[in-house]
């Protein structure tokens, strides 16, 4: 029976390092599709996910016996996507001409080309329009193996306020994208 | 349950992050409210939208790249010293055929520096160039600290690959010098920096250590252009003691295939 993933980050901590290898192949998918929608650009998504297999390593010390390693995960990716963001208002970044439909409604007169009715590109749009706080507390809420109280530590605020955040962007969500699904030119 | 405390949970019925007695009571309430189970679909579809949502598989230079900092994190913990004493004292343990050469090369240097201070014809020129030659070892000493600590400890590739470069067009480098790019060809996170320093390597290859460090190296290696890089490296180098890492790689069901074949052809050659 393979071992769970809080044992493995703990054999980690202890020093088996060639733990971590399990660890990057069960979760790189879901973390990278979690960046990815929530920065809409693919090559920053990949080098956040790298940067935080990364701290994993450097930081292992940190975590605790009664962690949970998921939690810690997404906590590391939201210091990381922070400092992405916080870079990336600085400096004007490249644009990856892959995600140029994610972005199509940053592009002013751009709305009618990018217009499309295909179901993925209406929700990439929904998303592009939510602010970053409803993205964040959206994509981690779907997550099964988080809890509220867990999305509520990996955003430093109450329950409480994590479950009104994650009920907010969900309603947030569903009326742009059914918004969009009626009239795609808006 | 009212209308009001059922939307207040819909979402988190959605999510499925309700606790079962709550999670039931909004069942019970959606099963005989339309208005409430509207909403409920409505935010369900969403969620099932954005779980369909696909995102483009994640490079597989990711997983090389975090295998090569774990190999490196693995190497900080066995202590880069004892790493490297071990290389030297595996390579001392060889049969000496290169220490004849060195002894020499000691006493021609010693009689040389004799030769050179006796020459000197006053107390007054001698101490003068006591002074230079001690000037020059400081030199050499502060230029060896300088070589291991932009090669070792530079974080940025680019600066990194450029020490290397650097180092390795050095026509006569010191054993400082060699220690530096062994330790790149070990360390290094970056494949260009690895294969840059084996190639700096190339020209000493008739060196044992040299020889003994790459040796030390292929087993640890993850990249497969490194790794055949190092095992024509070995070719070249005539290390016949290769011979046994040689076949275990060749039949190593896990290697890469194109690493397979020229160990193979390593060991044929050899």
């Amino acid at each position: 029976m393979p071992l769970p993933d809080h044992d493995l980050m703990l054999a980690v901590r202890d020093g088996d390092l060639d733990c971590m290898g399990e660890l990057f192949e069960r979760h790189h998918g879901p973390l990278y599709g979690y960046l990815s929608k929530l920065t809409g650009n693919r090559a920053a998504a990949q080098d956040l996910c790298q940067t935080v297999f990364q701290r994993m390593l450097k930081y292992r010390h940190t975590y605790r016996d009664e962690g949970n390693f998921a939690a810690w995960m997404y906590h590391l990716a939201r210091r990381c996507a922070s400092d992405h963001f916080r870079r990336a208002s600085s400096a004007p970044a490249p644009m990856d001409p892959t995600d140029l439909e994610a972005h199509a409604d940053d592009a002013v007169g751009a709305d009618e080309a990018a217009a499309s009715k295909d179901d993925h590109a209406l929700l990439h749009r929904a998303l592009g329009r939510l602010d970053r706080a409803d993205r964040e507390v959206l994509l981690l809420s779907r997550l099964q193996e988080l809890s509220f109280a867990e999305v509520a530590g990996i955003l430093e605020c109450s329950v409480g306020a994590a479950r009104v955040r994650a009920h907010r962007a969900l309603h947030s969500l569903r009326d742009h994208y059914f918004k969009l699904q009626k009239d795609p030119l808006t | 349950m009212t209308c009001n405390d059922c939307l207040e949970h819909v979402a988190g019925l959605a999510y499925g992050k309700l606790d079962e007695r709550t999670a039931a009571d909004v069942r019970v309430h959606l099963a005989a409210c339309a208005a409430c189970s509207r909403q409920f679909e409505t935010l369900g579809l969403t969620l099932e939208a954005l779980e369909r949502l696909p995102s483009a598989p994640p490079s597989h230079r990711m997983r090389a790249r975090l295998m090569g900092d774990i190999e490196a994190e693995k190497l900080d913990l066995q202590g880069r010293a004892g790493w490297a004493a071990s290389i030297r004292s595996s390579a001392e343990r060889r049969p000496a055929s290169w220490l004849a050469p060195l002894l020499q090369a000691i006493a021609a240097c010693a009689l040389l520096a004799v030769g050179f201070l006796a020459g000197e014809r006053t107390a007054g020129e001698r101490a003068a160039t006591e002074r230079r030659l001690a000037d020059l070892g400081a030199k050499v000493d502060t230029m060896g600290m300088l070589v291991e600590q932009s090669v070792l400890q530079k974080r940025d590739t680019v600066d990194r690959l450029q020490a290397v470069l650097t180092v390795g067009s050095s026509k006569r480098p010191d054993e400082r010098v060699i220690n530096g790019l062994i330790n790149s060809l070990a360390f290094d996170s970056s494949v260009n920096v690895r294969l840059n320093a084996l190639n700096a390597l190339y020209g000493h290859a008739g060196q044992e250590v040299v020889r003994a460090g790459v040796l030390a190296c292929l087993p640890r290696e993850p990249n497969p252009l490194v790794q055949v890089s190092m095992i024509d490296f070995l070719v070249a180098a005539k290390a016949h003691d290769a011979a046994p890492e040689l076949r275990k790689l060749a039949e190593d069901a896990k290697a890469d295939t194109d690493v397979r074949e020229s160990a193979r052809r390593a060991m044929d050659l050899l």
